[in-house]
This record gives structure tokens, sequence and C-alpha cells, in this order.
């Protein structure tokens, strides 16, 4: 088999699957974002719809997550009727592309390889990621769109590392194992040696 | 709130002056208004372009029994958000529009400003004007419109149809919940908030929302699919079906939104050469 490189890897391929999973991800993520949270802090909340980018992740890979996040927080802002954060949507594309980077450390959902190791250096990465998109990029946008105060933003941004940060761990390792296990019964045959 | 009237989109489109626009001019219109909205702080600018949404919004004659429910929803959210800003920080007024004048003192920390007022009054203004464009572009406007006018912004357009076919499955997610939750009710399992308990409730939210998502990953490959066999992706470029020419109300709106560009970057060359003293303007100040 031939072996991929990291490049391609990282960008996914951009078949016509890849693009109805990636609008089908945004939809749900934006829909989700509006009405499947409960409320932590203004405009923040404890929402399912990193379930649906950590679904995106295990299926596409990294570039295709943070697309479907990105667009998914615009389709959000559209219906949710709160104005338009550019600063978060760029914010959460950031996050999604960290959480789709599982191909990159080997651990291959499609082919139902995700194992303890793979899931610990998921964790890091999510909180590394979580931490840089909402903690560093996210306010830094907040000061160049909208130069307003930052006080809120920071706090905005800390309870949205956190429960990110609980989803993406929480929920986000069970999917995981359940999406590669799904997948590991398709492929019964074992490899020689 | 009923998630079915929330999410209510057009396929076929409308009949009046906005809807018989072109989804390019559409699309311009509704950029050049939303990077306004979110370019400027001026009251000056926020409060006609609250008024001009709203003609937008009475002109294409929505239902106003789902329209009018979804605004009172969302005034009532953004009046909440104000109040909770007021909670954390009472003077907020003095640092962004500059001075602090006191109209009614509840104790030492929580008093209420003129200046905070004033900039409430203008965050609210911004909100409502920024909701009712949206809300009037998504009534007004169809997905495969919407792919025309940002492939027309020179959007790639697979990036186009992402968000097109994101836009149009939108009411396919409530009619799946709808009946994933009807199913699930059939099963004895009770949503009422009266009789069920809120961590039960979450776990159950959760019980649908698995359905919910396999089921719509599951339609990737029919979609793509039949998206394959007519060809899609093939070529370089593309263009649309719903797309037609301009015509004479396309021509008037362009010169509206040119004349919205222009002032978006008279806007921000103020804003980056001539700061003023303080954020937000106010009359008195």
């Amino acid at each position: 088999m031939k072996e991929k490189s990291k490049l391609s890897l990282l960008l996914g391929v951009w078949n016509t699957k890849t693009i109805v999973g990636v609008a089908i991800g945004a939809a749900l993520f934006g829909v989700l974002m509006v009405f499947g949270g409960i409320k932590v802090f203004t405009n923040t909340s404890l929402t399912s719809a990193m379930i649906v980018v950590v679904v995106v992740a295990a299926l596409f890979g990294p570039l295709p997550a943070a697309v479907a996040a990105g667009i998914g927080n615009v389709i959000a802002d559209l219906i949710g009727g709160w104005g338009f954060w550019f600063d978060w949507s760029i914010g959460n594309f950031v996050l999604g592309f960290f959480v789709g980077l599982l191909p990159i450390y080997g651990a291959k959902i499609s082919d139902g390889i995700f194992t303890v190791k793979h899931a610990i250096i998921y964790v890091i990465t999510v909180i590394l990621g979580n931490a840089l998109a909402f903690g560093v990029v996210t306010p830094l946008l907040t000061y160049l769109f909208y130069s307003s105060e930052l006080t809120i933003t920071w706090m905005q941004a800390f309870s949205a590392i956190v429960s990110n940060g609980i989803v993406l761990t929480v929920i986000g390792i069970p999917i995981l194992i359940l999406l590669s296990k799904r997948n590991a019964r398709k492929t019964n045959l074992v490899k020689e040696d | 709130m009923n998630l079915d009237k929330r999410l209510f989109i057009n396929v076929i489109p409308g009949k009046t002056f906005l809807d018989k626009l072109s989804g390019t001019t559409k699309v311009r219109l509704f950029f050049a208004l939303i990077i306004l909205l979110v370019a400027t702080w001026d009251f000056r600018i926020l409060f006609p372009v609250l008024v001009a949404s709203l003609i937008g919004l009475v002109s294409i004659k929505p239902n106003w029994k789902i329209v009018g429910s979804l605004m009172a929803f969302i005034i009532a959210v953004n009046l909440f958000n104000l109040f909770l800003i007021w909670v954390v920080t009472p003077d907020y007024g003095r640092n962004i529009v500059g001075g602090s004048t006191v109209l009614f003192t509840f104790t030492s920390r929580y008093i209420l400003t003129a200046e905070t007022l004033w900039y409430f009054l203008i965050r609210f203004t911004k909100f409502m004007a920024t909701f009712l464009v949206s809300l009037t572009f998504i009534q007004a406007i169809t997905p495969s419109e919407m792919a025309a006018g940002l492939y027309s912004i020179k959007v790639p357009y697979k990036i186009a149809t992402i968000v097109s076919i994101a836009f149009r499955y939108i009411p396919d997610i409530s009619r799946d919940f709808a009946d994933i939750k009807i199913s699930m009710q059939a099963r004895g399992m009770e949503l009422d908030s009266k009789k069920a308990g809120l961590f039960t409730r979450l776990k159950q939210n959760v019980l649908i929302l698995c359905p919910l998502i396999i089921v719509s990953f599951e339609r990737v490959g029919n979609i793509a699919n039949a998206m394959d066999l007519r060809g899609y992706g093939k070529g370089k470029t593309r263009t649309y079906y719903s797309e037609h020419e301009e015509t004479e109300n396309d021509r008037l709106m362009k010169i509206i939104y040119l004349l919205l560009y222009l002032s978006i970057v008279a806007v921000i060359f103020f804003r980056i050469f001539f700061p003023p003293e303080f954020q937000v303007w106010a009359p008195w100040i």
C-alpha cells in the first residue's frame, strides 16, 4: 500500500463525499450550537456541537473538520440571532483542525485503529488546540475586529475552553472508540506476516 | 421554542422586490451590511441600517406568526445578555463611551449610568439590525442562489456547494429530530420538563442526538453518489441555473451596495488613522 504523505493527510481528500460530509457536519454543528446546549456564560454554552466535529474529524481528517466547524459557526450565527462573531468562527476553525489531527499521529478511525496511546495524544492535542484557539486566536481577532473590551471575551473564552474540553474528551473519546470498532468490524481480514 | 418553526428556508424564490434580485446581488448586499454592522459602533450609521432592515423584512411579507415569536425570543435573549453584562460590570460605559453620569443608585457597586444605557441601546440596535438583516437574507434567498452568489465573489465553488448543502439540510435536521423524538416518546421516554428532572432530560437528549448524527452521516453516501452521477466536480468552473441576468432592480441595488462598501472603507480608514478617544460616540460628549 502506498504511504500517504503528511500534507495530503492534513488537507484531506476533497472529493464529493467529503464535500457532502462537511456540509452536513456544518449544518448539524450550526443547529446544535443554537439548540443543543446548556448555558454557561453569555453566548457560550456547554454545547453538544463539538461531537459533530469529532465525527467529521474521524471520517474525513483535519481540514474538513476545521471547515465544518468554521462554516457551522457562521450558520449558527445566521440562525441564532446574536450577531456575527467571525473571531469565534475562526477560533472554532482552529480547534476543528486540532481535533482532526487524528490520522497524523496514527489513529486511523476508518481502519479501526484507536488505542489508549492515541487517546492520550488526542486529549493533549485537544487541550492544546482549545487553548490556542480560544485563548490566543479568538481574543486576538476580537481585539482586531471589534476592538472591544477583552474582559468579557476572556471570561467567554475561559468558559468555552472548559466546556469544549469536557465535551471533546468525555463524550469525544467514547465516540471515537465506537466509530473505530464499527469500522474494524468491516475489515475482519488479518494481515499475514 | 419549536424547532420546526425556527428552521425554515425557501427553496422556491418568492415574488417580492428583494426575492427577485439575483443571487449575486443578494449575497453582496448581505455581506456589505454585515461587515458594516460589525465594523461600526456609531449610532448614526446603525440606526438607519436597523430601519432599512426592518423595511426589508416587511417588504418580503414573511409569515408573521413565526417571525413574531422568533423576534420576541431574540429580543428577550439580547436583553438578558445586556443584563448579564451590567451585573458583571455595572459601570461599563465609563471606558467605552467616556463618562459616568449616575442616574440611579442601587448599592455603591450597582449604579445605572446614562453612558451605560446609551451603550446598551447601541449594542441592542447593532444586534437587532444584524439579526433582521440575516433573517431577511435567509427568507429571501434559496440555497442555490446562495451558492451562485458566493461563487460570484470568488469563493471556490466547492466551498459554495458546502454552504448551500448545509443551508438546504437544516430543515431536514429539524424534521429528523422531530421524528426521532416522537418515536422515542412512543417507546415510553419522558421528555416533559415537568415530569422528568434536568439530568434525565439531558441524558435523553443525548439519546436523541446519537441517532440524529448517525442518520445524517449515513445519508452522505447517497447524496455524494447522486452528485457524482450528475458529474459534480469534474470541471474547474461552474455555472448556476438559478442565476439570472442583471435586471433594472439589480443595477439599482448595485449602486446601493457599492456605496455601502465605500462607507465600510471610510469607517475602517477613520478608525485606523483618526481613532476617536472613546469607542462609542455619544451626542453629549
